[in-house]
């Protein structure tokens, strides 16, 4: 059959794909009555919706990059301490690793999506042969990422030619591309390993243990995206302190890193090595060969996901067999325990859900060490961590709203249970209470190591909870009164970015008023800001709550 | 709430005048039946008669556009938690949470019915010993088979010991050793004289072999109701198979004749 054939199947198979990926009715949702009109073409504009707000944050992330490139070209005393050259280098650099972050994280969402909907193997049976499938699968797969990935390679050169000219930009084309390429490898790859590893794990003792450690270790690559805005200035920092040295063979080595050889572009382009500082004369040779070495090893990966696709995406999910069985034995415990612990243990086989829960611990990890770094005493260091804490709070909120997609599936069956929605409500409030208690103690921890003051820090973390805890009460309130008149169906964030973003604004509000009455009360003294801050908290509490528990919210 | 009479108050299911739409779309239309203490009551109909609808309906799934329903006498339309608390129920398909084992699955079912740890482990046990579940007991649902997945929720439904059993073609997929299991767990288990099981199924020997009465529905409207016998002497066929009555009374024997005289010789 021909492509075209290929990509009429793949037509149906997205629009499938696009049905059960919104509506889950394969994991058992099922509507209202009143809502089963023009399914299919909801699904697809939601999908498209998804779709747009990731390409949205990804064309802000080109076009702010290209106004920071103009604006360093324009008034090259920003920042002096940075050479023109190796400042629009890594500014690419982060670009690139942020479009492949944001690409790679896309992809986790939807890969367990497509093996759960099981749009792929319904075609197996047919009288389809072997070549068409896999290119069904690659339409498929490439129809997933089409408009972030089209929106990574019109903006970036176009950007980059705005602010250097237009030979820079066609300079940042192969950075792109190469981007794209590896982020589709990568999601494909690790959903392969998702698949071996963490969905076909059996349950039970020690191998959660082990579920969460290979979740962390593939959520790190991804968690890169928010680290690397965070620690934006410390990058800056050192790469002054690297410029300041002059070259040297340690830099030779980071600059053939990737993505810098290809980031570097550009600026070659411009101003040639001697832009960089850093780079002695020869090192266009090493940048040069290491360019193109990404560039093959891109080809490689693309050849490697054409041949690969169709296997991963076609294939059951397998269970290892040399595993033993655990004693059979049930702990019933009480409802909104039993709906917490049945969400960790959805996480812990759930890529996309792990990921909500581990990103605001991961970040308080890595902001409680920037704080141990600051040196002693510094004040800066002091409002770091409780910004910190801030942000933990803030990061535990806006990930809220997508816990509601656990209860989407298996829907109908968990809705015959005699479960109400409080008792869901409260399980759910409790794993996010959790996330933000164990990212702000982790925190606190390792800032009261260097900063020995117990009662703020403490204080801080306990009057912003009650705000947490409404504004997860509001956030799933209201997703859960949509459910009931709308049947809303969040089954992923790629799917419900939309949703997720809606519900999420308020709840940040809320959750971001006590933080905002203790800057502004502070300065007439710290007990008094803690105060304001704990009383505004438990107001959020006290709005919020009625809307999940009282009257017609179950 | 409605006050339940005390006669009402043993009857594990009354459906009054149940009617189910989809938007404009009617799928059950003024249903009435009850499942009476010790009963077996088989649901019968073809693909899209309503049956699945009315199950739905029972268990809190779809809300009704008219009518009530009553389990033990209580209105699962006010009172729906404690309906859900007194039935077991089978849906059509296997809709599960993927990423649990049966175990934890069951774990979080025996927790949502405050079921004992003790209890809940000995039955769990017992009846995964009975269906040979053991080996999958630990392994995530998703990668089970589907007959499988059907035991699972057969197991679900059990775990508790509900007065009210609603199951939508619960047989499906399932091996016969297991099927036959199965049917004498539903035997034995209105053998008390208290509980009562609402079966659906498009398989007229499994109903004939096992249901006290049948109800037959067709394009939402209950058609026939009563024991085989019954049901033989309204249609006026002494030895008639289920399979004939139910053709003569959703008036479909000519139909399937037709149907089958317009496909010619199917090898051809």
């Amino acid at each position: 059959m021909s492509w075209r054939e290929a990509r009429r199947i793949a037509d149906v198979a997205l629009a499938e794909l696009s049905l059960q990926a919104v509506y889950a009715f394969r994991q058992g949702n099922i509507l209202p009555a009143d809502r089963s009109k023009d399914l299919g073409a909801r699904s697809r504009r939601r999908v498209l919706q998804s779709k747009v707000v990731i390409s949205f944050v990804l064309g802000v992330f080109a076009l702010g990059a290209a106004s920071l490139l103009h604006v360093k070209a324009a008034d090259p005393s920003l920042l002096a301490t940075i050479p023109v050259g190796l400042f629009e280098s890594a500014i690419l650099t982060g670009l690139f690793s942020i479009d492949i972050a944001l690409l790679w994280w896309t992809g986790v969402q939807v890969i367990p999506t497509i093996l759960s909907s099981g749009v792929l193997t319904v075609l197996e049976p047919l009288p389809v042969d072997d070549s068409t499938l896999h290119r069904v699968a690659g339409i498929l797969y490439l129809r997933l990422f089409d408009l972030p990935a089209l929106t990574i390679l019109v903006l970036t050169p176009l950007g980059i030619g705005i602010a250097l000219g237009p030979l820079a930009g066609l300079a940042a084309l192969p950075g792109a591309v190469v981007a794209i390429v590896y982020a589709l490898a990568l999601s494909l790859l690790t959903g392969r390993f998702f698949l071996r590893r963490v969905q076909g794990s059996r349950g039970g003792g020690g191998r959660v243990v082990v579920r969460w450690a290979y979740l962390v270790l593939w959520l790190v690559p991804a968690f890169a995206m928010f680290a690397f805005i965070t620690a934006a200035p410390a990058f800056f920092r050192s790469l002054a302190v690297l410029a300041a040295q002059g070259p040297s063979p340690t830099a030779t080595l980071l600059a053939i890193a990737f993505p810098f050889p290809l980031a570097a572009l550009p600026a070659l382009v411009v101003g040639g090595t001697a832009s960089f500082v850093i780079l002695s004369p020869s090192a266009d040779w090493a940048l040069g060969g290491a360019a193109l070495a990404y560039g093959a090893l891109a080809v490689w990966a693309a050849v490697w996901l054409a041949s690969s696709i169709r296997t991963l995406l076609f294939l059951p999910v397998r269970t290892p067999v040399d595993l033993p069985t655990a004693s059979l034995s049930l702990r019933p415990t009480g409802f909104a325990r039993a709906v917490l612990v049945k969400d960790l243990r959805i996480a812990s086989r759930t890529p996309g859900y792990a990921f909500l829960i581990l990103l605001p611990i991961l970040d308080a990890g890595a902001l409680g060490l920037l704080t141990y770094a600051t040196p002693t005493q510094n004040p800066v260091a002091a409002s770091l961590a409780l910004a910190a804490v801030t942000a933990a709070a803030l990061l535990a909120t806006f990930f809220g709203p997508a816990f509601f997609a656990i209860e989407v599936v298996a829907y109908s069956y968990g809705r015959s249970l005699p479960l109400s929605n409080r008792s869901i409500v409260l399980g759910k409030v409790a794993l996010i209470s959790i996330m933000y208690l164990v990212a702000a103690g982790l925190i606190v921890g390792i800032t009261l190591l260097r900063f020995f003051e117990p009662t703020t820090f403490v204080a801080f973390v306990l009057a912003e909870l009650p705000a947490v805890v409404g504004a997860a009460f509001f956030e799933l309130g209201l997703l859960f009164r949509w459910a009931r008149h709308r049947g809303l169906a969040i089954t992923n964030l790629y799917t419900g970015a939309w949703f997720a973003l809606i519900v999420s604004i308020p709840g940040l509000l809320l959750a971001s008023a006590p933080v905002i009455v203790f800057e502004v009360a502070q300065s007439a003294g710290v007990a008094l800001g803690l105060g304001l801050m704990a009383l505004v908290a438990l107001a959020v509490l006290a709005f919020s709550a009625p809307l999940a528990l009282g009257r017609g919210a179950s | 709430m409605a006050r339940a009479s005390p006669a009402s108050v043993s009857v594990p299911l009354a459906l009054e005048r149940l009617s189910v739409a989809y938007g404009e779309r009617p799928a059950v239309q003024s249903l009435t039946l009850a499942v009476q203490p010790g009963e077996i009551y088989g649901l019968l109909g073809s693909n899209g008669a309503g049956k699945t609808s009315t199950i739905k309906a029972i268990v809190g799934l779809v809300r009704p556009v008219a009518g009530s329903i009553r389990v033990f006498g209580l209105d699962a339309l006010t009172d729906g938690l404690a309906v859900k608390a007194r039935i077991g129920y089978v849906p059509e398909t296997s809709m599960l949470y993927e990423a649990l084992t049966p175990r934890e699955f069951l774990e979080f079912v025996a927790s949502v019915r405050r079921m004992e740890a003790a209890v809940a482990t000995r039955r769990m046990q017992s009846y995964a010993d009975a269906f040979r579940l053991e080996a999958e007991m630990e392994e995530p649902i998703a990668t089970l088979s589907n007959g499988t997945r059907q035991k699972v929720l057969i197991l679900a439904a059990l775990l508790h010991a509900p007065p009210l059993l609603v199951l939508d073609e619960p047989l499906n997929s399932l091996d016969p050793r297991s099927v036959r299991i199965m049917k004498d767990v539903l035997r034995r288990y209105v053998a008390t004289g208290e509980h009562g099981v609402l079966f659906s199924t498009h398989t007229m020997e499994v109903a004939e072999q096992l249901c006290h009465r049948v109800g037959i529905l067709d394009r939402g409207v209950l058609r026939g109701e009563g024991t085989l016998a019954a049901l033989r002497a309204r249609v006026a066929a002494g030895d008639a198979s289920l399979e004939e009555i139910f053709l003569r009374l959703t008036e479909e024997q000519e139909g399937v004749r037709a149907a089958v005289d317009s496909l010619g010789d199917p090898s051809a």
